[in-house]
């Protein structure tokens, strides 16, 4: 049932969620001048309007659920304490959330990485808490950026998954749409119950035609993984990447993190931070010995483990949803698109070649 | 500028041909509008693969360290300087390098663009003066270079490269130019708003690195924020561990900078870190005379000791 | 100097950094240094800024 959200209704909604909910969305970061630059997930202030004028937040959604750095134990060395060295959990704020303004390019990504951070042998009870404490408010893409190729990784500018609810504008005001029983209570909970007489699968269709850039992965998961790994092009594939963190901090759907113990005089704290396949150190051994040791290794790991692993291990398509933000933010241009549609011809030669 | 190319193709072409070099480094052209990347051309067949426009900012210095071949590279101002500054620090030797200088005109801030336009930017040309871009709403703008290009590039006073072995065109006219007045008002302002102004800087701060790796001087083999033992600066997002970051890169760069934007130009987050580096360079200046990468007969600042060196600091 | 100057510049008061050289025959211009350095903090107060306790992350 779609509901129909007017431009003042909006605001009052959104306070009467504030009485009961955290709210999160995407917020302008500020040029010295004052103008916009671009947008992040934040906090919202008492009062303070998700700003969902926008293509797409610059870093993505992941941050909500798996913050870069994040306290997951404290302890005291003080040997007069009673709980020295002991870890005692960093407790939750317990509160529930709202996150408005997802694309459903990242809610897809959480969907995804759920799968490593929720699985039947362990749950992560940190990212599960936020995941669980958090209602899911995505903003469908009637103009997606020409770096979007989200259709073509079973995703898509209106794609539901992963999401409670999902937005699309209409006029000044917004359509809403309930795709989960915790969407349906945010509706009621903000008192947005005004039944909208339309349906969304036109403005689907279209925004979809506007998509523009498109990826091949159909022949991936054929493929033989020694003979991608050994392919012939990663040397130029990997030549101009200098190593930084960008396309890993920024993808939603990259979920590696690094332990780390800070103490300060008696009193210590465990922390999770997010790591990056592509450092050098994200590999090194206490040997000494970097089992990945060159620029070349690390590039191919990550399209490997996107393009690759990731599709042999779950049989549930790449490990990327297509939001574009590696592509577009690459200091040196280096492009997924052309390397998944390179690994994709790869392997469809090599099948060609085998059969001839 | 746009002819630049022909001659670039033309000089790398001879070069693999005759085996003066067995590679060349250069920009081929990128996948999104105003972006080029970094490539490396082995075969004289595939020169024509070169490109040359005013989106080839990134420092190409940094692909050339570590390598046994002989290198023909291609280079602007600014990496002839960080050339220079390589072979000062033993990182690289004169003789494996064939330094194909480009007397430079400065490189356009995609970002500056980006957000001038309404939409999203599909394609871009140029002519010698103006780029020329259209957006997703089919609408068509042009700029004036000389006010798009990065700002470091319009500070810039060593367009033309100071060592090569070729140049692929006739020298360039060199800009005067007030250099530091970002940086002096900086210093205008009292301590309060200095500690605001940094803090509110490295806000936005992801510590992706971008800006350290993009950077040719930044190739120690463990950077002290990577080293565990002793582990110098915590590895999170502390405001007060970013900032040492920030404050500790800088100053490994003082007296080597060559404000080539590099570092700026990588950031995702488009925070200029510049305004550090520009502070250890105007000192520098003001101070011992000395700018970064001129001659590699001469040594640095920070290398030498003059009986004239002000030392009011050490009491 | 350099140093310096770029703490300043960041927002760290001149009078927190000293440098000085001290022969171990100097015992009167030790005394002084350390007098000069303590006077000078102290009118300073302490530091707020640019320090680091716990780790002030999510
Ligand atoms: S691919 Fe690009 S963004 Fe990723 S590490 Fe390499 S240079 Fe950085
Ligand atoms: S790999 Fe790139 S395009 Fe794919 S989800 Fe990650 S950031 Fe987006
Ligand atoms: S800094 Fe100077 S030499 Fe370097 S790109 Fe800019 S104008 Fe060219
Ligand atoms: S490139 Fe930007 S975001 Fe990344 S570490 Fe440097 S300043 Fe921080």
């Amino acid at each position: 049932m779609i509901k129909k959200i007017a431009k003042d209704e909006w605001a009052s909604g959104l306070s009467k969620l504030a009485k009961t909910y955290r709210l999160f969305g995407p917020v302008a970061e500020r040029g010295p001048d004052g103008a916009r630059t671009f947008h992040n997930f934040k906090a919202l202030a008492p009062g303070e309007l998700p700003d969902l004028d926008l293509g797409n937040t610059r870093l993505s959604a992941k941050s909500l659920v798996f913050p870069q750095s994040e306290a997951m134990f404290t302890y005291t060395l003080d040997e007069d304490r009673d709980d020295h060295h002991i870890l005692k959990e960093v407790p939750a704020d317990g509160m529930s959330r709202v996150a408005f303004g997802i694309r459903p390019c990242d809610a897809k990504a959480l969907a995804m990485v759920r799968m490593n951070f929720d699985t039947p042998e362990y749950k992560d009870p940190y990212w599960l808490r936020l995941y669980e404490a958090t209602t899911f408010v995505g903003l469908a893409c009637d103009a997606p950026c020409p770096t979007c190729f989200c259709t073509s990784t079973e995703c898509g500018p209106y794609h539901e998954e992963g999401l409670d609810l999902l937005l699309c504008a209409e006029g000044e005001g917004l359509l809403a749409k309930a795709i989960t029983e915790k969407g349906e209570r945010l509706l009621a909970d903000a008192g947005w119950e005004e039944a909208a007489d339309q349906d969304l699968g036109a403005r689907k269709a279209a925004a979809e035609g506007c998509i523009t850039s498109r990826i091949g992965t159909d022949q991936l998961a054929e493929g033989d993984l020694l003979d991608l790994h050994g392919a012939d092009f990663w040397e130029d594939v990997a030549f101009a990447c200098i190593n930084c963190g960008t396309c890993t901090y920024l993808c939603p759907t990259c979920w590696c993190f690094d332990i780390q113990d800070e103490v300060f005089k008696q009193e210590g704290q465990r922390l999770r931070q997010w790591d990056s396949c592509m450092f050098p150190i994200f590999t090194v051994h206490t040997t000494g010995h970097n089992p990945r040791d060159t620029k070349t290794q690390r590039v191919r790991q990550r399209f490997m483990h996107k393009l690759k692993y990731f599709v042999d291990k779950y049989e549930k398509g790449i490990m990327c949803v297509g939001c574009g933000r590696c592509v577009r933010h690459c200091p040196v241009n280096i492009d997924i698109r052309k390397v998944a549609d390179l690994m994709n011809r790869y392997t469809s030669d090599a099948a060609k070649a085998e059969q001839a | 500028m746009l002819t630049y190319i022909d001659e670039i193709r033309a000089a790398s072409a001879r070069l693999l041909q005759e085996g003066a070099v067995e590679m060349v480094v250069g920009f081929r052209q990128g996948s999104q509008p105003m972006m080029n990347e970094p490539c490396l051309i082995r075969r004289p067949e595939d020169v024509d693969t070169l490109v040359w426009d005013s989106h080839c900012g990134i420092n190409l210095t940094n692909y050339l360290t570590n390598r046994k071949e002989k290198i023909a590279v291609i280079a602007k101002g600014c990496d002839a300087r960080n050339i220079v500054t390589h072979i000062i620090e033993n990182k690289i030797e004169r003789e494996q390098l064939y330094i194909l200088g480009v007397p430079c005109q400065g490189m356009v801030d995609k970002r500056q663009i980006a957000m001038r336009v309404a939409g999203e930017i599909t394609e871009v040309g140029e002519s010698d003066t103006e780029i020329r871009v259209q957006t997703t709403r089919g609408e068509i703008q042009t700029f004036a270079k000389a006010e798009v290009l990065q700002q470091n590039c319009t500070l810039c006073t060593h367009r033309n490269p100071v060592l090569y072995d070729a140049l692929i065109a006739e020298a360039v006219s060199e800009q005067t130019v007030d250099r530091y007045t970002d940086v002096a008002a900086i210093e205008a302002m009292t301590i309060g708003e200095r500690q605001q102004y940094f803090q509110d800087l490295f806000a936005p701060c992801i510590r992706c690195y971008a800006c350290r790796n993009a950077c040719p001087l930044c190739y120690c083999p463990t950077c002290f924020v990577d080293e565990a033992q002793p582990q110098w600066v915590g590895k999170g997002q502390d405001a007060v561990d970013v900032m040492t970051f920030h404050f500790l890169r800088a100053y490994h760069c003082a007296g080597r900078c060559t404000d080539c934007g590099a570092c700026e130009r990588a950031c995702p987050v488009g925070i200029n870190m510049r305004v550090l580096t520009k502070k250890l360079e105007k000192d520098c200046v003001n101070n011992f005379g000395w700018e970064a990468g001129l001659s590699p007969d001469v040594r640095p600042a920070l290398d030498t000791f003059n009986l004239d060196d002000p030392d009011k600091l050490i009491k | 100097m350099l140093l310096s100057n770029l703490l300043e510049y960041m927002g760290i008061e001149r009078n927190r950094l000293h440098m000085s050289w001290v022969s171990s025959a100097e015992a009167t211009k030790f005394i002084d240094v350390v007098t000069e350095v303590t006077e000078a903090v102290r009118a300073l107060g302490p530091n707020k800024y640019f320090i680091k306790d716990q780790a002030k992350v999510a």
